[in-house]
C-alpha cells in the first residue's frame, strides 16, 4: 500500500472560531478509511479542505506525494479527488450526463458542447457502476439514492483516486446501502482510497481498515479497525463511556391517546388503523418508501391521503375527531406536533436565533392580532432543559449542530404544550453523544403523560427507543411488534413476508 | 442529444411549452374562422413585422429569465437604438455606437446583478431610466432619418417571403446555438437550476449571468435596428412597452422566472401569442384599454396553468 493523501498540521478558523488545530491525516491506496468524530468534530470541515471548498489556515496536504492547494473544488475533482457530500450539488434541472460532465464538457473543434459524446461517455461510466441509471434522465425526477449514484459518478468522469463520502447511508434504504457497500469495495479493490463518514458503527465496522477518530477539532487516534470495538470506538469519540444509550421504555401504558383509523393512502391501498396509548412511544418500521413517511404526514394533516379519520383523547379521555384534512392547523389546535425529518427546509428558520424558533411555539394557537410578548424567561427554561449546547439564544439556528437543532424544534412542541408528537428520523444528522439525549428528551415526553409516534430508517433506533413497532408494507401495515422482543431481522422478515415479491420501489438502482 | 429518449425528455428543461403551443394554434384556428382580414397578407406581413421587435427582444429576455433575473431595460435599450441610428454620423459609426452602448448597459446590468449583489429588478430599473433619459436627449421628439439600407432589409421581401422572416429566423438560430450547443447555453441552466452547486461543480455563475445581460442588451439592440428600419426613423419611447411586454412574451411560452426552465421554441411561440392578440384584438376594433385587460388575463391564466414546479433538491 502507498500513502495517497497526506494532510499535516491543518489549521483552520472561521472568524475567531478556531474549527481544526493541527489535525493530521493519511490515506492509503486501496483502503476504506473511516472518519469518527461527533458533530462539530471537524470531520467534514478537514474533508472540505481536501476537496478544496475550503483553504487550509496552515499546514500542507499532499496528494500523491506532491504538494497541491486547491482553491476550487473543480480543482479538486479534476486532480482525482471525489467527493459525495451530504449535500448534493447537483443541479436539478440537467441531465444525469450534464452532471457528470459539468464544467469539463467534451467539446467540438468550435467549443461547443459534444452532447452526443457526453451521454456516450457517461453511458460507458455508468455501466460498469450503476447499469440501471439512464444517462439522459433529468436528476430532479430521481430517487435520493439514484442521485447519490450520480454523484458517485461524478467522481468516474475525473477518474478520481480518491473518494470521500459524507454520511452516504443518511437517507438510503437497506437495499441501497448494500449497493452502496459494494460499490465502495470496488473502488477499494481497484486501489482507490475511500474517505468514509458516517454516524453508524456498524456500518464502519462491516466496511472500513481504518478509523481515525477527531474530537473537538483536533486528531485523537487512528488505528486499524480491529483495533476498536463498539465500545472503546464510542468513548474516543465522545472522551466518556456511554452508558444508557437508550432510555429504559414505559412502564405502564395508559389509555389510548390518539387513534388513526381507516387511513387510506391512494384508492388501492387497504386501510391503515392503530392506536398509541399514553406514555408509549409506537415506531413505524420497515423498508425505505414503502408509505412510512406519508402515513405520518397525513395524521397531522401536512399531506392529504385518499382518506382519513383520526381520533385523540380529550381531557376525559373520551376520544373525539380531529379534522386533520382540513391541514396541519388543525393538528397543532389540537395538541398534535410534527417534527419532519428534513428539519433545516421544512422545520427550522436557519437565519432567526434560537429564541425566536423555540418561542414561535407558544405564539401557535393564537389568532392574528394576539399580542406576542416575549417570553424570554419561559424560552430560557426550555433551552436550559434541553441542553442545548448554545451560550447565545440570540445565536441563528442555522450555526447549530444536527442535535441541537433537533432540541430546538422538539423545545418549541414542547412550549406549545402539545402531548402527541410525531416526530419523522428523530437522529438523522445527529451525532452520538446527542442520540442519547435526543431519546431521553423523548421518553421524557412520553413519561409525562404524552404519546409520540416515529419513524426512522434505522431499525436498530426504532427497537432501542419504542415500546411497539408497527411495520409498513406496501402502504399498510404488515405486522405490529414488541419492541422489546423485535430484532432487525424480524422486521425485514415481517416486511418482505407480507408480499410474495418485493416491491420495485424498494430497489432503485 | 440524439437518441429518442433525450429527445422526449428535452421539454422537462422547456417547461410547459406544449400548453403554449396548443393556445397559439386555437387562437390562430379561432382568427382565420372568426376574422377574415385575418388572413389578408397584409394583415399577415404587419403582424409579422409587429412580432419580430417582440419575438427579438424576447430572447434576449430570455437568457437572463434563465439565471433567475429579469432586464426590464430592453425596452430602453431599444429606443436608445432607434434614436442613435438617427444621429449625423457616418452610417458604420451608428451601428458601432449603437453595439458599444447596448453592451455597456448589459455589462452595467449584468456586473450590478452577479457581482454588487443588486436586485435585478432594481438593477435594471436604474439602467431604463438612464437609457430612456439618453434617448430623449439624443432625439427628443420622433423623427430623423436612418440608413436607407436598414429601412430596405426590413420592409422588402425575397420573392415571397417578407425580410422580418429572416430578421426573425436568424435571431432565433443565433439564440438556440448559444443555448443549445455553447458551454454557456448549459451554465445557463445550471446557474439557473441551483447557483450554488453549479459554483461547486466549477461552472463561472457571476460570468454567467453578465454574459446573459450582455446578451439581453445586445438582442435589444437588434430588435432596436429592426425598428427603426420599420419606422425609417427614430423613437425615443418606441420600445418603451417591450421591457414589461418582453418578459410577459417568455412567461407564456413557459420561461420559468425562477430561473433554470424554459427554451427558444418557447419565448417565440409566447411572442407569437402576444403579437396575435395584439393583432386580432386591433382588427376587431376592441378599445386599447380592453385589450389590456385581455392580455393581462390571458398572461394569468396560462402562468397560472403551468403547474409551478419547484426546483431544488
Amino acid at each position: 500500500m502507498s500513502t495517497l493523501v497526506e494532510m499535516v498540521g491543518i489549521n483552520k478558523s472561521f472568524g475567531f472560531t478556531k474549527v481544526l488545530s493541527d489535525v493530521r491525516f493519511s490515506l492509503e491506496r486501496g483502503s476504506v478509511h473511516a472518519l469518527m468524530g461527533e458533530n462539530g468534530a471537524g470531520k467534514s470541515t478537514l474533508m472540505r479542505i481536501l476537496a478544496g471548498v475550503y483553504q487550509p489556515g496552515a499546514g500542507s496536504v499532499r496528494l500523491r506525494g506532491e504538494e497541491v492547494n486547491f482553491r476550487s473544488p473543480k480543482e479538486a475533482r479534476l486532480a482525482g479527488v471525489s467527493t459525495v457530500f451530504q449535500e448534493f450539488t447537483l443541479i436539478p434541472n440537467l441531465t444525469v450526463a450534464e452532471n457528470m460532465f459539468l464544467g469539463h464538457e467534451p467539446r467540438r473543434i468550435d467549443g461547443s458542447i459534444d452532447s452526443v459524446e457526453v451521454v456516450k461517455r457517461a453511458r460507458a461510466l455508468l455501466a460498469d457502476v450503476f447499469p440501471q441509471l439512464d444517462a439522459t434522465a433529468i436528476v430532479e425526477t430521481l430517487t435520493v439514492a439514484q442521485q447519490q449514484a450520480v454523484e458517485i459518478a461524478k467522481g468516474l468522469t475525473s477518474n478520481a483516486d480518491v473518494f470521500i463520502f459524507d454520511e452516504p447511508t443518511a437517507a438510503l434504504n437497506s437495499t441501497d446501502v448494500a449497493h452502496l457497500f459494494k460499490v465502495i469495495r470496488d473502488l477499494k479493490a481497484q486501489h482507490k482510497a475511500v474517505v468514509y463518514i458516517s454516524h453508524r458503527m456498524n456500518e464502519v465496522f462491516e466496511l472500513c481498515d481504518t478509523i481515525t477518530v477527531m474530537k473537538d477539532g483536533a486528531w485523537v487516534r487512528t488505528a486499524r479497525a480491529e483495533d476498536f470495538n463498539l465500545q472503546t470506538l464510542v468513548a474516543t469519540m465522545v472522551g466518556r463511556e456511554l452508558q444508557n444509550f437508550f432510555p429504559p421504555r414505559s412502564q405502564a401504558t395508559g389509555a389510548a391517546m390518539l387513534e388513526v383509523s381507516d387511513l387510506r393512502l391512494d384508492d388501492s391501498s387497504s386501510t391503515v388503523t392503530f392506536v398509541v396509548r399514553k406514555g408509549e412511544i409506537i415506531g413505524l418500521a420497515g423498508l425505505e418508501g414503502q408509505g412510512q413517511r406519508e402515513i405520518m404526514r397525513a395524521i397531522v394533516g401536512v399531506e392529504s391521503p385518499k382518506a382519513i379519520a383520526v381520533w385523540r383523547a380529550g381531557p376525559d379521555n373520551s376520544m373525539h375527531v380531529v379534522n386533520v384534512g382540513s391541514g396541519f392547523a388543525r393538528a397543532v389546535a389540537s395538541g398534535i406536533g410534527f417534527i419532519p425529518e428534513d428539519r433545516k427546509q421544512e422545520g427550522l428558520f436557519l437565519r432567526l436565533p434560537i429564541y425566536d424558533n423555540i418561542a414561535l411555539g407558544k405564539q401557535l394557537n393564537r389568532n392574528m392580532a394576539s399580542v406576542a410578548w416575549r417570553s424570554v424567561s419561559k424560552v430560557r427554561e426550555v433551552i436550559k432543559s434541553l441542553r442545548v449546547a448554545a451560550a447565545d439564544p440570540n445565536a441563528p439556528v442555522g450555526k447549530l449542530s444536527g442535535g441541537n437543532q433537533q432540541k430546538v424544534l422538539l423545545g418549541r412542541w414542547l412550549l406549545s404544550g402539545v402531548d402527541i408528537l410525531v416526530i419523522e428520523e428523530p437522529t438523522r444528522g445527529v451525532d452520538v453523544g446527542a442520540k442519547a439525549e435526543i431519546y431521553r428528551l423523548l421518553r421524557d415526553f412520553s413519561d409525562r403523560g404524552g404519546a409520540v409516534v416515529v419513524s426512522s430508517r434505522e431499525h436498530a433506533e426504532l427497537i432501542g427507543l419504542c415500546d411497539s413497532i408497527l411495520v409498513v408494507h406496501d402502504r399498510k401495515i404488515v405486522g405490529q411488534m414488541s419492541a422489546e422482543g423485535a430484532t432487525e431481522e424480524r422486521i425485514l422478515e415481517t416486511a418482505l413476508g407480507a408480499s410474495a415479491s418485493p416491491d420495485p420501489r424498494a430497489a432503485v438502482h | 442529444m440524439n437518441s429518442f429518449a433525450s429527445r422526449l425528455k428535452l421539454p422537462y428543461r422547456a417547461g410547459a411549452i406544449g400548453l403554449s403551443i396548443g393556445t397559439l394554434l386555437v387562437m390562430v384556428v379561432a382568427s382565420v374562422i372568426l376574422l377574415p382580414d385575418f388572413m389578408d397578407p397584409e394583415n399577415l406581413s404587419n403582424l409579422l413585422a409587429q412580432s419580430t421587435v417582440l419575438v427579438i427582444s424576447a430572447l434576449g429576455q430570455t437568457f437572463v429569465i434563465l439565471t433567475g433575473g429579469l432586464d426590464v431595460s430592453v425596452g430602453s435599450v431599444i429606443s436608445l437604438t432607434t434614436t442613435i441610428m438617427t444621429l449625423d454620423l457616418p452610417e458604420i459609426t451608428r451601428v458601432l455606437i449603437c453595439i458599444a452602448v447596448a453592451m455597456g448597459f448589459g455589462v452595467a446590468n449584468g456586473y450590478g446583478v452577479a457581482r454588487l449583489n443588486v436586485h435585478p429588478i432594481i438593477m435594471t430599473l436604474t439602467t431604463m431610466g438612464i437609457g430612456q433619459g439618453i434617448a430623449l436627449i439624443i432625439l427628443p421628439i420622433p423623427g430623423g432619418r436612418v440608413p436607407e439600407w436598414l429601412s430596405g432589409s426590413v420592409a422588402g421581401s425575397i420573392g415571397p417571403v417578407p425580410n422580418s422572416l429572416f430578421w426573425l429566423i436568424t435571431a432565433s438560430l443565433f439564440a438556440s446555438w448559444i443555448l443549445y450547443r455553447r458551454p454557456f447555453g448549459l451554465y445557463l441552466f445550471a446557474s439557473g437550476g441551483n447557483d450554488f452547486n453549479a459554483r461547486m461543480n466549477g461552472v463561472p455563475v457571476e460570468r454567467t449571468i453578465i454574459k446573459a445581460y450582455v446578451l439581453s442588451a445586445l438582442f435589444a439592440c437588434a430588435a432596436g435596428m429592426f425598428l427603426a428600419g420599420r419606422l425609417a426613423s427614430g423613437d425615443p419611447k418606441g420600445g418603451a412597452s417591450f421591457g414589461i411586454e418582453s418578459v410577459t412574451a417568455a412567461a407564456l411560452g413557459g420561461v420559468h422566472l425562477a430561473g433554470g426552465i424554459g427554451s427558444i421554441v418557447g419565448t417565440v411561440v409566447g411572442a407569437a401569442i402576444l403579437g396575435t392578440v395584439n393583432n386580432v384584438m386591433n382588427l376587431a376594433n376592441v378599445s386599447a384599454f380592453l385589450q389590456s385587460v385581455v392580455k393581462g388575463v390571458l398572461l394569468l391564466v396560462l402562468v397560472v396553468s403551468q403547474r409551478r414546479k419547484t426546483i431544488g433538491l
